[in-house]
């Protein structure tokens, strides 16, 4: 007949020992082991509890309950010594945790300087009520010059150095012939702007044989030139920023009159013609530049697309995106543009 | 035009600063562009007077001079023929900056000790005259610095003047100008001629048997006079306006050009034959020799002047070579003529010899102020020359010119420029320009324009007029109210579809590019590209730019090239532009047709670790494709391998229903090659139109969330070499039950060295709308799928393992 003292006295041990394997056990694997040890269907508790039977019954329900007992305090002990060693295991992968690694960064794509221009200042007009419109780069003569008041063997078409297809088709020298195919698309009010490419027979360090041009045409009722120095004194203020400063200055369109250019305080050198003491190359030391062209639309025109010029009156303007661009964004070089540079083009994500 | 702004003060007396001129006459609309110093090149010259002159020991062309230049004496060694002692004479001291920018140091010439330099016109970058160093004034004071001495001018601007202001291309059209500007008084130039000896009229006839090409022509003669150098401050002021002095007889008629505006033609009278001066237009393939020496081939619309028997000049272009004034003339016969504009700019442009004479001439001249030019002229000739006047001016005049009378009302032009200009302000601003105002009529004014102004014909150049003198930038700034009919709301168009798909190009980690239009012939040969439909540039720049490119990806080949001289390793671009074709059906003879072309070279991804390092491939150009479509909300596209494609290797046609919306594929590498690209290159070029078309057809439609759990079988079939993955997902599509929800392509696994077949993976996903499916119904209809394509294509059917 087995002794409940004996039988006490060993699960009392089993917990010390385990005590003792458990400070030992460094890695789940050996927690495992030092568990199936203890309390495994083979284990030790399995062994200590083989001598249960034999005890006399009112030994049994002590013996159990010491069983129940040691059982649960083995499983805590398991259990805390699991947890210190996950919060160990945790610590050492967070050492060895290196933040700084470069992260799976997806491409960062980019969208050329001319778009991002074309896209902002079509949305300064969006939000005036202007519609964006567009028409062919290869054009006939008849809209890029004579709709626009230069008739042949005119000295105005002097101004732009044409590049031509046949006598009478030419790549389009300037967007101003959507001023004519808008107008005739419809009637008045017309307010029209017109992104796109535009062709010179010219090439220098300021001039590339294409270059972008946005259009843009009001006609309706009692339109005036402070309506046209409002639109353009907003749509300058909006790109370039508050403090512009701008001057409208006379000058000479075929198919405008009264013709005005619109200069803009020099953005590289504040206006101040110099920077660091050398003459400032944008404005060439004027302290303006230069960046638009607009008008009244000359009566001329009406008279080609068959609107009243005593009922109508509108403006028009037609500026360079490049120009813009090169302002805007300080690139010295026209070139750059059409170089289509990796180096050049992700600057401008 | 480069005005001088002493010459100007002869006619207004402007005494604020060069600045302040500069400044106003850009704000009336004569740009100045630049305020020039003229003899710049001259700062350091001073005024010598050669002392001494003697041989030089060793050597027999040169001299050795003492110079006085004020406050020293300069020992110099002189090469001209003409030095000569008591000469007084320009002076380059050691250490001055010569014209072209070298500064003299002290030099030893054949022994002997030189400080200093006398120079020619030629050195002094004034005249081509090296016959030998320029003689000056003996009055002169040696010391003084030349351009002080000579009174030369220092500021000239440069003033940009519009088409339409023909008047302003003379001293006294800006001088008129900066008049009404300032709100000076004019003095317009007069002329006092002294006649003298016979009557012109009777020594020569005019004959103009086309009045439309000749309103006006008019002569006169001067006797004896002598051909020389003009005085020094004709020859200074001319080369102050950038003109290069000839003789005392030419430089008038350049002087009175640069004055007034109106183009002068002297003839050596005794070259001319036959008593007669005839207008009249050349007859086609006619050769005629210009001043210039250059023999010219002529057509019927250029405008000659005859005399008794031979062609004389290029009328209002360039004189002949067989009449010019020479060192031996000495009667002038004075041409100041009106031609027709557009006959002259037609010839100059032909000819391609645009002259002073001739851009005035097509801008237009004033007919009624020619008069008093061309007495200026023969009076200054005269003076200048020694000859005498002949009496009389020869003229015909058979289209005198007609004033026009515009009608302008006030009310109008403060309507136009949103000002409030009152009537003083617009009588006095004609009146100074030169107009005659009629304001009977208060609402209506009937204003006569001068004859310098060709350009006001209509209201509307009255009001810019208006406009300008009070000044544009002055115009108060007002937003429009924009108001719109419905009709007018516009569909959108091409630009927000391009702008789509750059928005999708950037998400996706690409780069724009913009090329030209134009590319060189040979680019699209080199991509086998056809010939026929190509639209060729008639004047191209350079043959670079030649044609218009029918391949988007013509251009970002050359983008490639370029980077890749450059040094890039990796590159994703893409461009959206457009193609051009030849079309005879359109209005322009042209289609333009939106493309977008996508280019890969190199890595596949942008940055190294932890990416892996492989080079973009077949899938990844595919794959954009694939994601611009699903993006666009598009059918999924059929992929089908073209037989062949002149750039690309391999070439796949990409198909969506009916139409094929591009091509993709590798470049073929010896095409690849001659762009730098070393590795792999795979290209896209997709139809922009077709995908705006199907873009705009295709709507998003909301589909409820299914509410029923689906079930999903991995199905592997063995795949021999040559049936397409797309085959199969295709016909299991076709062939699958109703509950077949989708079909995933999950797995290839193709084994090494064997027969070529694959194994393909496929997910389908069944799912019921009203029920959830068992595994039993489930087995069943997948049985029956798996059995009917088995039949339907050579593939085999792997079971599960279990």
């Amino acid at each position: 007949m087995a002794d409940l003292a004996t039988l006490l006295g060993e699960l009392e041990r089993l917990v010390q020992e385990c005590a003792t394997q458990l400070g030992q056990a460094s890695s789940s694997e050996e927690l495992e082991a030092v568990r199936v040890e203890h309390l495994g269907r083979k284990g030790r508790m399995a062994g200590a509890m083989s001598a249960l039977p034999s005890l006399g019954p009112e030994d049994k329900p002590v013996a159990g309950r010491k069983a129940n007992e040691v059982k649960a305090r083995l499983t805590a002990m398991l259990e805390a010594r699991q947890t210190e060693l996950d919060r160990a295991a945790e610590a050492e992968k967070l050492a060895s945790f290196d933040p700084t690694l470069p992260g799976r960064t997806p491409p960062v794509g980019s969208l050329h300087p001319v778009t991002l221009v074309t896209r902002e200042i079509c949305d300064v007009f969006a939000g005036l009520g202007f519609d964006v419109v567009d028409g062919p780069e290869v054009e006939n003569d008849w809209y890029n010059f004579e709709a626009l008041n230069m008739p042949p063997d005119h000295p105005a078409r002097d101004m732009q150095d044409t590049l031509y297809v046949t006598d009478s088709i030419v790549l389009r020298t300037h967007t101003s012939p959507l001023q004519v195919r808008s107008m005739l698309a419809q009637k008045p009010p017309v307010a029209v702007v017109a992104p796109g490419k535009v062709y010179r027979r010219d090439s220098d360090l300021t001039h590339t044989p294409m270059f972008h041009q946005i259009e843009g045409l009001l006609v309706d009722r009692k339109v005036s030139m402070a309506d046209l120095r409002g639109t353009l004194t907003a749509f300058v203020r909006r790109i370039f920023g508050p403090e512009t400063n701008v001057r409208f200055r006379p000058s000479f369109f075929p198919f405008t009159e009264p013709s005005a250019e619109v200069d803009i305080s020099c953005v590289m050198c504040g206006g101040t013609g110099h920077i660091h003491g050398e003459t400032c190359r944008v404005c060439k030391q004027t302290g303006w530049v230069e960046i638009l062209g607009c008008g009244m639309v000359d009566p001329n025109v009406y008279g080609f697309v068959d609107y009243d010029p005593e009922l109508y009156t509108g403006f028009a303007f037609g500026l360079g995106v490049e120009r813009v661009a090169m302002l805007k964004y300080g690139i010295g070089d026209l070139r750059m543009f059409f170089e289509n540079d990796v180096r050049f083009l992700s600057q401008f994500s | 035009m480069l005005l001088s702004v002493d010459w100007m003060r002869e006619f207004v007396p402007y005494d604020g600063t060069v600045e302040a001129l500069a400044d106003r006459l850009t704000m009336i609309g004569n740009e100045v562009e630049e305020i020039i110093d003229p003899f710049a090149q001259l700062t350091d010259v001073v005024i010598g007077r050669v002392v001494s002159c003697g041989k030089h020991p060793e050597a027999d062309k040169l001299s050795v001079c003492t110079v006085d230049v004020g406050d020293e004496t300069l020992n110099i060694v002189c090469g001209a023929p003409n030095v000569a002692a008591g000469q007084t004479v320009p002076v380059a001291k050691i250490g001055a900056r010569l014209p072209g920018g070298v500064t003299l140091k002290p030099a030893k010439l054949r022994g002997v000790r030189s400080e200093g330099m006398i120079l020619s016109e030629r050195e002094m970058e004034l005249t081509d005259d090296h016959a030998g160093i320029m003689v000056l004034d003996g009055a002169l004071t040696p010391g003084e610095r030349f351009v002080d001495a000579l009174k030369l001018e220092r500021c000239v601007l440069d003033v940009g003047v519009t088409p339409n202001r023909a008047d302003c291309l003379s001293t006294l059209g800006l001088a008129r100008d900066a008049a009404v500007a300032f709100g000076l008084p004019l003095t317009s130039p007069t002329a006092c001629v002294q006649e003298s000896g016979p009557d012109c009229r009777d020594m020569v006839r005019i004959e103009i048997p086309e009045p439309e090409y000749c309103p006006l022509y008019m002569l006169r003669v001067l006797q004896n006079v002598s051909i020389a150098k003009s005085p020094e401050w004709m020859r200074m002021r001319l080369l102050a306006v950038g003109v290069r002095p000839i003789n005392n007889i030419v430089d008038v008629t350049n002087y009175i050009l640069m004055e007034m505006g109106q183009p002068l033609h002297s003839f050596d009278k005794n070259l001319l034959e036959g008593g007669v001066i005839r207008v009249q237009r050349a007859q086609d393939g006619q050769e005629f020799t210009t001043l210039d020496g250059q023999r010219r081939k002529l057509v019927d619309s250029d405008l000659l002047i005859w005399d008794g028997a031979k062609a004389v000049a290029l009328a209002g272009v360039m004189g002949g070579e067989n009449t010019e004034i020479n060192a031996d003339s000495t009667d002038v016969l004075l041409e100041c003529a009106v031609f027709r504009p557009a006959s002259i700019r037609k010839t100059a442009r032909r000819l391609a010899l645009p002259s002073e004479a001739s851009y005035r001439y097509e801008r237009g001249v004033d007919q009624v102020g020619s008069r008093v030019a061309l007495d200026r002229a023969v009076q200054l000739m005269a003076e200048l020359s020694g000859g005498l006047v002949c009496k009389g001016v020869a003229e015909n005049e058979p289209r005198p010119w007609a004033q026009p009378v515009i009608p302008f009302r006030r009310a109008r032009c403060n309507d136009l420029l949103g000002l409030d200009l009152d009537a003083d302000f617009c009588k006095k601003t004609f009146t100074l320009m030169g107009c005659e105002v009629d304001d009977a009529d208060a609402d209506r004014w009937s204003v006569r324009a001068p004859s310098h102004r060709l350009d006001l014909e209509r209201e509307v150049d009255l009001i810019e007029e208006a406009g300008r003198v009070y000044g544009l930038d002055r115009i108060p700034a007002d937003l429009p109210s924009i108001s719109k009919s419905l009709e007018a709301v516009h569909h959108k168009g091409e630009f927000f579809f391009a702008n789509k798909l750059k928005d999708w190009a950037r998400g996706v980690g690409l780069n724009e590019a913009v090329n030209y239009s134009f590319v060189a012939p040979a680019d699209l040969d080199r991509l086998g590209l056809p010939q026929e439909e190509r639209i060729a540039i008639a004047n191209p720049l350079s043959e670079d730019q030649a044609v218009l490119r029918t391949n988007v990806l013509a251009g970002l080949l050359g983008s490639l090239r370029r980077n890749r001289a450059q040094g890039a390793v990796r590159l994703g671009l893409f461009e959206t532009a457009h193609a051009y074709f030849s079309d005879p059906d359109s209005e322009t003879k042209a289609r333009e047709a939106l493309r977008l072309g996508l280019l890969l070279h190199g890595p596949r991804h942008a940055r190294g670790w932890p990416w892996p390092t492989e080079d973009a491939d077949y899938l990844d150009i595919k794959g954009l494709v694939e994601h611009l479509l699903d993006y666009l909300k598009l059918d999924v596209a059929e992929f089908r391998l073209l037989e062949a494609h002149s750039f690309m290797s391999p070439a796949v046609s990409v198909v969506l229903g009916d139409d094929a919306i591009g091509c993709i594929g590798r470049i073929k590498p010896d095409i690849a090659d001659f762009f730098l690209a070393q590795r792999e290159v795979w290209a896209a070029d997709l139809d922009g139109e077709a995908l705006r078309r199907m873009f705009s057809a295709s709507a998003i439609t909301f589909e409820p969330l299914p509410t029923l759990p689906p079930v999903r079988r991995d199905v592997t079939l063995g795949c021999p070499s040559g049936v397409l993955s797309f085959e199969v997902a295709a016909a299991l599509e076709k062939f699958g039950p109703a509950i077949l929800e989708s079909v995933d392509l999950v797995d290839v696994y193709a084994p090494q060295g064997e027969s070529g077949e694959r194994n393909l993976t496929f997910r389908l996903t069944y799912r019921h709308q009203t029920k959830t499916l068992k595994d039993k119904e489930v087995d069943k209809e997948q049985g029956k799928l798996l059995d009917t394509l088995t039949k339907a294509l050579p593939v085999r059917f792997f079971p599960p393992e279990s």
